[in-house]
């Protein structure tokens, strides 16, 4: 049994529960998750789509690449999901949108060719250069 | 004052929204308040401090969402990306989202803002100073 884990965007019009485990939390520094965000970059909490549910509102949906769909709330702007159909059994979650980010750290980077040298950023995890 | 070439320039990440600025970046800072982690779904914020007058849209206009009674996050309503912060209280600047700059990596953080909130096990440039609203 896993503990469900929620969360939802800054303005509460979209709400998530995910009743399954965490495959893997990683940093993505490429460029594209700089844009997405606004922050330095973009930390993914995976999951198992089945286990995703939406308990109020929905996100929009944009397109960033062919067969890349990020989940963002229209109230708010609130980057929610990052889907890929080449993984279609799985569904990233940004992390700050979790209630509780603190319980679930990450384990790698990826994308570190991109990333801003002078970031100093979790640099014991694999994948730092 | 961080030196660097005028106009910065940026914009989110479907390009609807560009953005110019004719003035010198002011500070970049890493905040780790819990409102601006749910904005962004970062784990931290890091936002370049420009002169409110120096910003303008140079391609089309993000929608905005009153975050609090004096705070305003403009954000890309197609994309969704966040790129700009806004108090009342502090009305001659603006936050800009570092992500979203063109060159993010010629404005370097100077300070962490709102650490009593960081996340625990975050390592985040260590060795800046930090700020907190308590004074601590």
């Amino acid at each position: 049994m896993h503990t469900p884990i929620t969360g939802g965007c800054l303005c509460g019009q979209v709400r998530y529960r995910v009743d399954g485990p965490v495959a893997h939390v990683s940093h993505c520094h490429c460029t594209m998750c700089r844009r997405a965000t606004g922050g330095l970059t973009g930390t993914y909490v995976n999951v198992a789509r089945a286990d995703l549910t939406w308990t109020q509102g929905q996100p929009a949906l944009y397109d960033s690449t062919p067969g890349v769909r990020r989940g963002f709330c229209v109230g708010c702007g609130g980057p929610l999901t990052y889907q890929n159909e080449q993984r279609a059994a799985r569904i990233s979650l940004t992390i700050g949108s979790l209630d509780h980010p603190e319980a679930h750290p990450p384990g790698k980077h990826i994308f570190t060719d991109t990333r801003i040298p002078w970031l100093t950023l979790d640099p014991t995890l694999p994948g730092w250069e | 004052m961080t030196p660097s070439a005028t106009p910065i320039t940026g914009g989110c990440l479907c390009g609807q929204v560009r953005y110019a600025i004719t003035g010198p970046a002011l500070q970049t800072a890493h905040c780790h308040c819990t409102m601006c982690r749910r904005a962004s779904g970062a784990l931290a914020v890091t936002f370049t401090v420009v002169n409110w007058a120096d910003f303008r849209c140079t391609q089309g206009e993000p929608a905005v969402y009153h975050s609090s009674s004096h705070a305003e996050r403009r954000f890309c309503a197609n994309c969704g990306s966040q790129l700009t912060f806004w108090d009342q209280k502090r009305p001659d600047s603006l936050d800009v989202n570092t992500g979203t700059l063109d060159h993010p990596e010629a404005f370097p953080a100077q300070k962490h803002v709102w650490t009593e909130t960081r996340v625990a096990w975050l390592e985040l440039d260590p060795g800046l100073p930090g700020w907190n609203p308590s004074g601590e």
